[in-house]
């Protein structure tokens, strides 16, 4: 009986070649972009996941409250880690880890940059880092020691047989190679290409002695049986039992949630990351399956007239409905299962372009027992789904009507359902095309939107050596080519301010508010190289010691301050010191997000804290000659530098691979909406033939009968729009309310994702009604 | 004044590997008012004769004059131009549409031609009128009878006032009476002074007719007039 069942339905595939074709080919794009969409899900899913004891490591959090508003850091004071491992039982180990440095390395003639962390011991320990040469208890037992992975030792010496080997740094101390761990697999939140003693940072930087300075990352493992609670309640105010009036909050956050949330509101309470796109991207996979599947459906059900004989002969031969069922199943599983075939050719075949723009290095990894089990669910599921409705469809057909060849009206609750599920399709696709435009737009939107200074020219080099210290005679270097405008030094790169403070007060203020002000340590020529406006008073003077007790701040500080003039208003720290007097107020620009206003912020001239050299030069000229020319000035120190638009164009990564990602997936749902609807038009318009051959002898234009073939489905495609118009404006909307600065929804947005839906619908559908109606009406007539 | 004049008129299917000869040089000339049969065994080209004479299908060879135009090199748009306005079409199988009510199915000729709305109602009434099946008007052809269903279809190939009826075997389908009622109808048309070809196997309905052409193997055998 099966092998029957298998017979039939070959046969029948190959018989309807055409429709065969269009349901594997519909299937398989939708098999693949479900793999290719459930590949990244597993990725992100799994982020991680290379830490056996992921359970156990925590990062610490710092929550700190102004104006009613709650901002949630990664930032952590430097005594923290020792003293909560000796304090709060349960916590078995705990680090300190900087933000990320990247150093030139030189080895020989080598000279190359590579990223790390200056880490604690404690860190290699938590990580269970895989030490290839060496080992985690002794790596950091002397204090310029460093450790590579297997990849950077490798890429600096060629072997990873490197311990006890020398390796300058910036061109001035020498670090040792103490150990040579196993790379990092990509889908871990760590990227770092060496690691050092966390002691050398400490000894260059005081501040990191101090309680009430949030500065770098303090990560802990607990012990296996610890409570969790327990530890957390011990550490929220851990902080004001060391700084009296602290109002910085500690908690435990999970490894766990790292990647796809870690992202707060503004009472601190955690909501979605990433995670909302991995949720959205899985339903969009799901979707596309089910568009795929409907084709099926549809052009089973469609065809089932040339099928209603087959069923009235087998039950008249004794066959019973659950058989017909079997059969049909078994016809759809069988095309579910070729077109799996082919979406693996299709998924290999396409996955080095997806990883090129997830910038991601997924496997197909087709023997993996997971990989093999999900793909098989998906096919049945897709066997199943196609197959169900057009089996007891066609399983119910009356035999003694069939045969008699009287034609049996069941045909238009099957006909109301194809048009039914035509519409579905085309409202996700005309859901997912606004989606695009308005994703696409937003990104556009902001990125046009003017941040307060020209982006294009302005480009920054990272601080080595002792180009900071010599910035005097780099400068005038720097000036001397006559492309570069102007430089200057400060202390975190614009787009960004990663100082901030709340403890300033000012005549007037509320007291029981604290305002967090950003802060920049610059030097005096920072307003003019940035090219931001001064709305009042007066810029820095050349001579930084001159302005060592005055500040420049922006208008969003000025407003709250005051209504009026507050050049001369002096802002001090509510512990006493210095009283700073406002010099000039600076129209705003943006830094940080983007998307929101410009939030406070205080320029102090001061350079000695400065991390960066930013160069305002004129782009119009031969960029590449500048570049060389001011690598000359600035090689011996630092050869490496980065153009501000470019990193701001950065900044919209996760939101342009949304867009795209949204793109293709739009791309290929209306693909596979369309086979369907082109498998659909032939199939009607080959019912139609004599209905259409009677009309065009009876006189009706090609014109005229082409409109006829396509006027019904472009009814559905336009009901298809007026369905998917609020769902998609309600979807996009709530998505544009995550971000501060949005486009406002535009109706011809959705005139022109209709437009462009129907048009498509017009073309496909009307290719084959062309064909029809210029046809020889004497073919279909002939019926004796 | 004839309505038909074809000389040496041929028609060949060609396949990969064969030609064949459909119509083989036949010539006859056909008188306005006539009432003709045409008579043959299955495969000897009355069907094919009867597309190229209702300008369904192109010729290969010769001449062939439609009210007295040259129509044999007429591209596609200009036949079915002279085809809604001088012919009409009878089928063995009626092939009425079947989503259309008898009303409309008879006024789709005219829509095609363009004629306004209410002036179709008045010719679709008259002609309903005509063929005794105005009380039907709104029904599907699926719920009348053979017989009806073909008078519904010469009603509709009559309704534009054609100058020549094509009718193929059109009482193929029928029982004798309904075939009978049909064979009247077009008699009446044809005294009113509308030309018909009529392909037919019965020598029952040739005897309505006033001459029969007998064709064999695509090449004409007889002319026979009768009085």
């Amino acid at each position: 009986m099966f092998k029957n069942h298998v017979k039939i339905a070959f046969r029948n595939l190959f018989r309807n070649k055409s429709y065969a074709i269009i349901n594997i080919i519909g299937l398989a794009i939708g098999i693949a972009s479900t793999a290719l969409i459930f590949l990244w899900v597993e990725d992100e899913l799994t982020f991680n996941n290379y830490f056996s004891n992921k359970e156990q490591l925590f990062k610490i959090k710092d929550r700190q409250t102004y104006d009613g508003k709650t901002y949630v850091f990664d930032a952590t004071p430097g005594p923290l880690a020792k003293s909560i491992k000796t304090d709060i039982p349960g916590i078995k180990y705990a680090a300190r880890c900087t933000w990320g440095d990247q150093l030139l390395f030189s080895v020989k003639e080598k000279n190359i940059y590579s990223k790390g962390n200056y880490v604690d011991p404690d860190f290699l320990k938590m990580l269970h880092l895989d030490f290839l040469k060496g080992n985690a208890n002794t790596a950091f037992s002397q204090l310029n020691s460093i450790v590579l992975t297997e990849k950077n030792a490798t890429k600096f010496f060629g072997s990873i047989d490197v311990i006890g080997k020398s390796i300058k740094i910036n061109n001035s101390e020498s670090y040792i190679v103490s150990g040579v761990i196993k790379d990092l697999p990509e889908n871990t939140s760590f990227n770092f290409e060496w690691l050092a003693p966390f002691k050398i940072f400490e000894n260059k930087n005081s501040w990191l002695k101090e309680w009430g300075d949030n500065s770098i990352i303090t990560y802990v493992e607990t012990e296996p049986n610890a409570n969790l609670a327990d530890i957390n309640k011990k550490i929220e105010k851990y902080i004001t039992t060391k700084s009296e009036g602290s109002t910085v909050f500690l908690s435990l956050y999970s490894m766990n949630r790292w990647r796809l949330y870690d992202n707060f509101d503004e009472q601190g309470k955690e909501i979605d990351g990433s995670v909302k796109y991995v949720r959205l991207f899985s339903i969009i996979a799901w979707i596309i399956l089910f568009i795929a599947c409907i084709n099926f459906m549809n052009l089973a059900t469609a065809s089932s007239e040339k099928r209603a004989k087959e069923v009235g002969v087998k039950k008249a031969l004794g066959s019973d409905k659950k058989t017909l069922v079997v059969q049909f199943l078994s016809e759809s599983l069988i095309m579910a299962f070729v077109a799996a075939t082919l979406a693996i050719i299709i998924t290999y075949a396409v996955l080095s372009p997806f990883n090129n723009l997830i910038q991601k290095h997924l496997s197909v990894a087709i023997f993996s027992p997971l990989h093999i089990v999900a793909l098989l669910c998906i096919t049945l599921l897709c066997g199943i789904i196609s197959g169900s409705y057009p089996a007891f469809y066609l399983s119910s057909f009356n035999p003694v009507a069939i045969l008699k060849g009287s034609k049996s009206n069941t045909n238009s609750g099957a006909g109301l359902i194809r048009k039914g599920l035509v519409i579905v399709q085309f409202s996700v696709s005309v859901i997912l095309i606004i989606c695009t435009i308005i994703i696409y737009k937003q990104i556009q939107h902001v990125k046009n939107r003017d941040i307060g200074y020209t982006k294009e020219g302005l480009l920054y080099t990272t601080l080595k050596g002792k180009l900071g210290k010599d910035f005097g005679s780099v400068k005038n270097n720097l000036l001397k080519i006559p492309e570069v405008k102007n430089a200057c030094l400060n202390n975190s790169a614009l787009l960004q301010s990663n100082s901030s403070s709340g403890d300033f007060e000012w005549p007037g203020k509320d007291a029981s508010k604290s305002v967090l002000i950003g802060m920049e340590y610059v030097s005096p020529e920072y307003i003019s190289t940035a090219g931001f406006n001064l709305k009042a008073g007066r810029d820095f003077y050349p001579d930084a010691l001159a302005d060592s007790t005055n500040i420049i701040i922006n208008e969003a500080l000025a407003d709250l301050i005051s209504k009026r003039d507050v050049v001369g208003t002096q802002i001090y720290r509510h512990d006493g010191g210095t009283k700073y007097t406002i010099v000039g107020v600076v129209k705003d620009f943006l830094y940080n997000s983007m998307y929101s206003k410009a939030r406070p912020l205080m320029l102090f001239s001061d350079a000695s804290k400065a991390n960066y050299l930013t160069m305002r030069v004129n782009t119009n000229k031969n960029l590449k000659a500048t570049l060389s020319k001011i690598e000359t000035v600035i090689k011996t120190h630092n050869p490496d530098y980065y153009f501000i638009d470019e990193q701001f164009d950065k900044l919209f990564k996760t939101e342009a691979l949304i867009s795209t990602l949204a793109g293709v997936f739009a791309s290929l749902a209306i693909f596979i909406s369309c086979l369907g609807l082109f498998g659909l038009a032939s199939y009607i318009a080959e019912r139609r033939a004599k209905e259409i051959s009677i009309r065009k002898v009876l006189g009706a234009s090609v014109q005229l009968l082409t409109v006829l073939l396509t006027k019904d489905f472009l009814k559905l495609v336009i009901i298809a729009c007026l369905i998917a118009f609020p769902l998609a404006g309600w979807f996009m909307y709530n998505w544009l309310q995550d971000y501060e600065y949005h486009i406002k929804l535009n109706a011809w947005i959705f005139v022109f994702a209709a437009c462009l839906a129907i048009s498509i619908a017009i073309v496909t559908v009307s290719f084959k009604a062309i064909k029809t109606a210029i046809a020889n009406p004497i073919k279909s007539l002939r019926s004796e | 004044m004839s309505v038909i004049n074809i000389t040496d008129l041929e028609k060949i299917y060609r396949t990969e590997e064969v030609e064949t000869v459909a119509l083989n040089k036949i010539s006859f000339e056909i008188k306005e008012g006539e009432f003709v049969a045409i008579m043959g065994p299955s495969g000897c080209g009355k069907s094919t004769l009867l597309n190229i004479l209702g300008l369904l299908d192109d010729l290969d060879g010769g001449s062939f004059k439609f009210n007295d135009i040259e129509v044999s090199d007429f591209n596609e748009r200009k036949r079915a131009d002279m085809r809604k306005h001088n012919i009409g079409f009878v089928f063995q199988s009626f092939n009425l549409i079947d989503e259309l009510t008898v009303f409309e199915n008879v006024e789709l000729p005219l829509i095609y031609t363009g004629i306004a709305t209410a002036e179709r109602k008045k010719m679709v009434d008259k002609v309903l009128d005509k063929i005794q099946i105005a009380h039907r008007r709104n029904h599907y052809p699926q719920q009348l009878s053979g017989g009806q269903q073909q008078r519904v279809a010469v009603a509709r190939a009559v309704v534009n006032k054609p100058k020549l009826i094509l009718a193929d075997e059109p009482t193929g389908n029928l029982d004798s009476r309904n075939g009978n009622d049909v064979m009247q109808l077009l008699t009446d048309l044809n005294e009113q002074g509308t030309t018909i070809i009529m392909v037919t196997h019965s020598e029952h309905d040739s005897r309505y007719t006033h001459r029969v052409i007998n064709m064999l193997d695509g090449q004409i055998v007889t002319q026979n007039i009768k009085v």
